[in-house]
């Protein structure tokens, strides 16, 4: 050591003070013989000197605090901020639950693609229906009226096909040998078949009952003219009226959209 | 100066038990434990500070963020560690805001009452002190772990192995941060101190 320089090693464990009596001594004689180690223990030593006058001057600032009473002071402080935090805080909420969970952007993901799920399915689910009433009136579903209408609208076809085939019948008899029915009774029915025809319209149209709507529409035009004649049909005009039923097979249509309409095709 | 000053050393579990009591606004822990580490908090802020009512102010700031954090504190971690971090930071912070102060209130100020920087004639006590607060602008531009063991090591006179476990490095890590510290000092405080380079 009396002759090499000192390593920052040695220095480090000269400024940490941590050597042994042995060493000290060694590092000490060292430092007095070689100049360049003297003039940085000098500069280090002076360097501490100033450290110790500011370590001095920070002593001379604490000695003026009461240390005595300002643990009090802080915890008072404390204390009051505590409880002023606690006034502020709001009462607990109906939502307060929510806080124990830590939401976390994972888990906020997860409850916001619930939210939004649950209310995709609900539009997407849900029936079709009346809006909520006011006065709380029976309420029905969209579908359940589509179906009651088309129900009426069957039995009211099915009722004018029956009345209308029973008028042609009795056409036919008054053309034959059978019981005549009187003129102004058949022009009558033919009247009030015309009427309901005028209702049925608009049943038919909606609900889309093709068939039983061409069918309708062929009796209503014989029943048209049927209606304009108060008097006993002449002979020829019997003829000519069975000729057109019989043409267009009237009352086997008839039949046929009946078995139809009652077996609920 | 140290926790003797304060009249014991004191455990991790005993900590532990003051920080739960305090958690649960036992005023007589919190007490406690101000008394134990408001002398190092405060030279930790002075060191920073360089202002005593400055250091107090840190002093009460550092102990109000710790009776709202104390739940914070993971037990196995070095306690005045954590304090005194804790007490640098909040000193930093109110040093920047007191700097900023004063350059606003330089620059409004009429040129005539801003003091002059060198006078010829000012006395040996006034050297001094540009002398310290020189050697405190230097302290301030060490490295962050540098800085910290040497303030720990000189101001607050702790022992190498209690820097090490404030700071959760090895002894020799400590010897050696204190050393480039010393170094550093030198370097830039040679002209001021009137040292070769």
């Amino acid at each position: 050591m009396s002759r090499s320089k000192l390593t920052g090693a040695d220095w480090a464990d000269r400024l940490s003070e941590d050597m042994d009596e042995a060493r000290r001594q060694a590092m000490s004689e060292h430092i007095g013989k070689d100049p360049e180690c003297r003039a940085e223990a000098d500069a280090i030593d002076r360097l501490l000197k100033e450290t110790a006058a500011v370590r001095s001057e920070i002593r001379q600032a604490a000695a003026s605090v009461d240390w005595e009473s300002l643990p009090a002071v802080i915890a008072d402080r404390a204390l009051a901020a505590g409880d002023r935090a606690a006034r502020r805080a709001p009462a607990a909420r109906p939502w307060a639950w929510l806080a124990a969970f830590s939401m976390k952007p994972v888990m906020a993901g997860l409850a916001a693609g619930l939210v939004v799920g649950a209310a995709a399915m609900y539009f997407a689910l849900r029936t079709p229906g009346v809006p909520a009433d006011r006065d709380g009136a029976y309420q029905a579903s969209g579908e359940f009226l589509v179906r009651a209408e088309r129900e009426m609208a069957r039995r009211n076809t099915l009722d004018y096909l029956e009345k209308s085939q029973y008028v042609l019948l009795d056409v036919f008899e008054s053309a034959g040998e059978g019981p005549v029915v009187p003129a102004a009774v058949r022009t009558e029915r033919a009247r009030d078949l015309l009427q309901k025809k005028k209702y049925l319209n608009a049943q038919l149209e909606t609900l889309q009952m093709a068939k039983a709507k061409a069918i309708c529409d062929q009796i209503e035009t014989l029943f048209l003219e049927l209606s304009q004649i108060d008097d006993e049909l002449p002979a020829a005009e019997l003829g000519r009226i069975r000729s057109y039923v019989e043409e267009r097979q009237l009352l086997l249509k008839i039949n046929l959209v009946k078995k139809e309409l009652q077996s609920g095709v | 100066m140290s926790d003797v000053s304060a009249g014991r050393e004191v455990g991790e579990a005993e900590i532990a038990a003051l920080l739960e009591r305090i958690q649960a606004g036992d005023r007589e822990a919190f007490m406690t434990i101000i008394g134990l580490y408001q002398r190092k908090v405060f030279v930790m802020a002075y060191s920073i500070l360089r202002d005593r009512e400055d250091a107090l102010d840190a002093v009460q700031e550092t102990f109000l963020r710790l009776y709202q954090k104390a739940g914070l504190y993971r037990p196995g971690r070095s306690f005045q560690g954590w304090l005194l971090q804790m007490a640098k930071n909040i000193s930093i912070d109110s040093y920047r805001k007191h700097q900023r102060k004063r350059r606003e209130f330089e620059t409004t100020r009429p040129v005539e009452e801003i003091p002059v920087a060198a006078e010829p004639d000012r006395d040996g006590d006034s050297a001094a002190a540009d002398l310290r607060g020189a050697f405190a602008r230097c302290v301030d531009t060490l490295a962050e772990r540098q800085k910290m063991v040497f303030v720990m090591r000189h101001y607050n006179e702790l022992q190498f192995n209690e820097i090490s476990e404030t700071m959760k490095i090895s002894i020799g890590t400590a010897k050696s941060l204190h050393f480039k510290a010393v170094q550093n000092l030198r370097k830039r405080l040679a002209p001021v101190l009137g040292i070769e380079p």
